[in-house]
């Protein structure tokens, strides 16, 4: 698979050797050089299917055939136990075991009423959605339209919380909300009395909110770059009011991007788990709670079968989703951003002072759900029983140094996240950019395609991991022998699966706005298709590519469950495994690995933007 | 992000791969998986080095017991066996632990790892209930096994022998509360929301205390029992970690844990009136760990001196140390002030075998649908 993309490389290669060449074998290498032009998207979207297809679609559908395929019988009864179940469904379940509708709706409206678990799961799912697109949207009208000392630094900033490990972030949560963290000693001492929040719905939401935010921030502010201002002006000038040049011109072009932020958000949270179980408790368990429960039980038919019953739901939803973005792009040439304005008001006027004291109180906020637990962290690992210390950091340094082969190193887990990181993104950008092209042209059903392009967002992560083991890491048996994969290149193709998604997310709306006869006039001139990607769209959607590739790089960082299957060896785990490693009686060393997270990934987000450009067309 | 679960139903990983790993590591003497056995697997044609004795053990375990930040045995195990038996000991960490030899297995995959080290009744009940062949030889002769403590032997069929014990209790802050002394009195008023402990089917102490308390009330009686903890706010966190942090924090002055606990806070130099150990009942619920042969293993041989080298006073002992668990056998040798901190109930009380197949996963899914019910 990952071989296909090497063949492109070759190309390459042997396109810059002919250039140097002269007469006739000029004339080869510019047919060559077009050959690849003309095909390299074809080329590329086979690449991507195949790795798509052995990476993730045949190691997962080993899984999910235990749902339909009991003791090597067909069935659909695994499905319709779970459908009739009031413990899944609610109250739902009872409609689709034949009660009268009348009587299920009565009790549906009654209060005591039964949600289900995917009833409970759809509904905490649906409040952390709004409470992210809540705390994102401000974020993104901060970033995209002032300018500001540290502007960009904080922009890139925006996705840390993304990677963080959930132990991370239980640790950050219960010493910032918990009985005696943080906030309850700032409102003591304003007296304002105490919050109990830890174990309850709400600390689940906002912690889904510390998680998700980011994303529709960064997305919003990304769209929100590229909006063009010429369309603006033309609107002010013919008497708009700031307002409406607003509604009219500018939040059409955000609603795609927020709506986005809002689906995936909706799809991370749905399958959410660990969180939930470290900051609520079991009686807010949600699906996920259970599809692992049931694997590691090994009860894989009805595992695999509520897995799926919750893929179908996020994948309707994105659906839904990507109907509404393909319907509602506003076409537009612009590659003119919006002005930003100053933080600090030009003028005492209203108008002026009105937009920044809303964002002074978001900023409040913003310091309570983001900042807080983040300085909870790096606290936590510089805390022992004696008050301040490195000690932590030593235990780093000392099984550095001292500990035994098989046990995780600290230095090998930042030299292989970055190496995977890097790497996986490489493979991940092509393949985004190459389905965002596939996905937006114009044929039946491509939207359809679009949503089953969006599986690795969507699937259970603990049934990608038994996938990966029993499709790769088992292997076939081929003539005898058993072609088994596993490895740091197995590693680099699961987390450019995972990470795709997000480059495909944060294009595609981008190509679809581009005016399409920008592409036809070029296409008109002779330029192969691969070409005019490179030389007009894609600079026309830097920003998106940019956020797209932060994120793919972010998932890289952030995953676990494939890399603990694929990697061959203690020396091939990353930051999260190291960080599970050190969780210990004390909280300090794992914290400590957590703040060592932190750093990198924050350099290597402040890199990826410095050298993606800031502005647009670059 | 939120799919990145914490652990994951696969476990390790092969040696083959695409093309090779490039740098990224290949054959350390380590591994999650069965990279190690590379050697023993290339059809016996690389014998050219070392040629002689060394004969390899690979040992399959958790990863808390060879690596964790505080003290694991497995380093010191490794080193005392390789030196006294001239032989190599590889130490194997899948994620997904006894679940993954049962996939293999399943798969129809080879099982690279001579032995197990680890396992628990649940454990036991679980690779029956779900393999038709044995995954387990007989233990056979090992010597030693007389030594063992005749309440911590929990495999009937004799394929596993313990090698240590931990006893769950409940953990609390004296300078909070005072812990109650019976089940009962957990639901006192005053001990509203006092409780944490672990959802049992993702956390050993979670299911101990869960299992403990259907020996309490019995099959028929323990769900009333915790419908009336559950009004009286007990928290069910997911993991051991998200409970200890929690119970550290001070969100609850009790919590479900191991009751050597001031070992780990003496290491610590903590207060101890902040870490006292509390038996519902005067009983404590066993964990006996053990270990066991997987069938067709390489050097069975081997495997079963391991064992009985583990079952050695001054190893058992040493063991129990550093594992921060109790050894398995009347003879261990244990420092003298080891008791002071590490506390044995009264009555050990736990489910064997027998019972706990075909019961546990209903008494554990019955519990769950109770307590989340929505």
């Amino acid at each position: 698979m990952a071989r296909d993309f090497d063949g492109d490389t070759d190309g390459a290669d042997s396109e810059t050797a002919t250039e140097t060449a002269s007469g006739p074998s000029r004339e080869q290498g510019r047919t060559v050089r077009n050959t690849i032009e003309r095909r390299g998207i074809v080329g590329l979207a086979v690449a991507t299917i195949a790795l798509l297809l052995g990476i993730f679609y045949y190691p997962v559908a080993t899984v999910f055939i235990d749902s339909v395929l009991v003791d090597g019988r067909w069935t659909a009864q695994v499905f319709v136990s779970i459908l009739q179940d009031p413990f899944y469904f609610g109250e739902l379940a009872r409609l689709l075991s034949g009660e009268p509708v009348g009587a299920v709706i009565e009790s549906i409206r009654s209060p005591d009423r039964r949600l289900g678990v995917i009833g409970f799961t759809t509904y905490q799912a649906a409040l952390s959605t709004v409470a992210s697109v809540a705390l994102g949207l401000p974020a993104a009208y901060l970033l995209a339209r002032f300018e500001f000392p540290g502007r960009r630094t904080l922009r890139s900033l925006t996705i840390l919380p993304f990677v963080l490990p959930s132990i991370m972030v239980g640790v950050g949560f219960v010493a910032t909300f918990g009985r005696n963290g943080t906030l309850n000693a700032v409102l003591g001492a304003l007296g304002l009395g105490q919050v109990n929040l830890l174990f309850t719905l709400e600390a689940v939401v906002i912690a889904h909110a510390f998680y998700n935010a980011p994303l529709v921030a960064r997305v919003t502010t990304a769209a929100w770059e590229s909006v063009d201002a010429s369309a603006v002006e033309t609107a002010r000038s013919l008497g708009a009011s700031p307002f409406r040049a607003f509604r009219d011109v500018v939040a059409p072009q955000l609603y795609p991007s927020v709506l986005m932020g809002a689906a995936l958000t909706f799809v991370f949270t749905f399958s959410t788990f660990p969180i939930v179980l470290a900051l609520g408790g079991f009686q807010l368990a949600t699906v996920e709670v259970f599809v692992y429960r049931l694997i590691r039980d090994l009860e894989y038919a009805e595992a695999a079968a509520l897995a799926l019953i919750e893929l179908g739901i996020s994948l309707g939803l994105l659906y839904a989703y990507l109907r509404y973005e393909a319907r509602h792009t506003v076409q537009s040439r612009g590659i003119r951003p919006l002005p930003r304005r100053p933080l600090t008001p030009p003028s005492l006027s209203v108008r002026e002072l009105l937009p920044r004291m809303g964002l002074a109180v978001y900023a409040v906020v913003a310091l309570a759900v983001f900042v807080a637990p983040i300085a909870s962290m790096v606290l936590a690992s510089l805390s022992g029983p004696e008050g301040l210390t490195l000690a932590n950091y030593q235990f780093l340094i000392d099984r550095q140094t001292t500990g035994a082969s098989f046990q995780v190193q600290p230095w090998d887990a930042v030299r292989n996240s970055l190496l995977f990181g890097v790497a996986s993104l490489a493979v991940a950008l092509p393949m985004g950019v190459v389905v965002a092209v596939l996905t937006t042209r114009d044929y039946r059903g491509r939207k359809l395609v679009d949503a089953v392009a969006m599986a690795p967002l969507a699937v259970s992560g603990i049934v990608v991991g038994l996938g990966l083991l029993r499709g790769l890491v088992f292997g076939v048996e081929i003539g005898g022998s058993r072609l088994a994969v596993g490895g740091g290149l197995a590693i680099i193709a699961a987390h450019a699966v995972a990470g795709y998604p997000f480059v495909v997310r944060t294009v595609a709306p981008g190509l679809e706005s581009i005016d399409h006869t920008l592409v036809e006039s070029a296409r008109a001139l002779g330029a192969p298709r691969a070409r005019v990607l490179l030389d007009i769209e894609l600079p026309l959607v830097w920003p998106a590519v940019v956020a797209g590739a932060a994120f793919a790089f972010a998932i890289s960082i952030g995953e676990f469950s494939a890399t603990i299957v694929l990697a061959s060896g203690t020396n091939q785990f990353t930051m999260p495994i190291a960080i599970e490693r050190f969780i210990g009686r004390r909280l300090g060393p794992a914290t400590a690995m957590g703040v060592v997270l932190l750093v990198v990934t924050s350099a290597s987000f402040l890199l990826i933007d410095r050298l993606g450009g800031d502005d647009v067309g670059f | 992000m939120d799919r990145r679960s914490f652990l994951t139903a696969a476990g390790a990983t092969v040696s083959v791969s695409v093309a090779g790993c490039a740098g990224l590591g290949g054959n350390d003497e380590a591994s999650t998986g069965a990279s190690s056995t590379d050697e023993s697997t290339a059809d016996g044609t690389s014998t050219g080095d070392a040629g002689s004795a060394d004969e390899t053990l690979v040992v399959g375990t958790y990863s808390a017991f060879v690596d964790s930040p505080s003290t694991s045995p497995g380093a010191w195990v490794k080193q005392r066996f390789e030196e006294e038996f001239d032989a190599r000991l590889i130490w194997q960490t899948p994620s997904n632990e006894v679940n993954h030899y049962i996939e293999r297995r399943n798969a129809g995959v080879d099982i690279e790892a001579d032995m197990y080290l680890g396992l628990n009744t649940d454990h036991l009940v679980r690779v029956d209930e779900n393999l038709d062949d044995g995954l387990f030889a007989d233990v056979g002769d090992v010597a030693g096994q007389d030594d063992i403590k005749p309440g911590l032997q929990f495999d009937p069929d004799g394929r596993a022998i313990p090698y240590d014990t931990g006893y769950i209790s409940l953990v609390f802050d004296g300078t909070a509360t005072t812990a109650p002394e019976t089940f009962d009195g957990l639901l006192a008023e005053e001990h509203a929301g006092d409780l944490i402990t672990q959802n049992p089917a993702s956390s050993a102490t979670g299911r101990a205390f869960l299992l403990h308390t259907v020996k309490q009330f019995g099959p028929d009686g323990y769900l009333d029992y915790w419908s009336d903890l559950q009004d009286n706010d007990v928290r069910v966190l997911g993991s051991w970690s998200d409970a200890y942090g929690a119970w550290s924090g001070g969100e609850a002055p009790m919590v479900v844990s191991y009751s050597t606990d001031q070992v780990f806070a003496d290491q610590n130099d903590a207060n101890m009136a902040e870490h006292q150990i509390r038996f519902l009942n005067d009983q404590g619920y066993a964990n006996p760990e053990g270990m066991a042969v997987f069938e067709g293993a390489d050097t069975p041989a081997l495997a079963r001196e391991f064992m009985s080298f583990l079952l050695r006073p001054e190893i058992q002992g040493e063991i129990a140390v550093r594992n921060v668990q109790f050894p398995a056998t009347e003879s261990a040798d244990l420092p003298e002030d080891y008791a002071e901190l590490a506390q044995e109930p009264p009555e050990p009380v736990t489910f064997g075998y027998d019972e706990l197949k075909g019961s546990v996963s209903g008494w554990i899914s019955d519990w769950e649908r109770q307590f989340a019910s929505n």
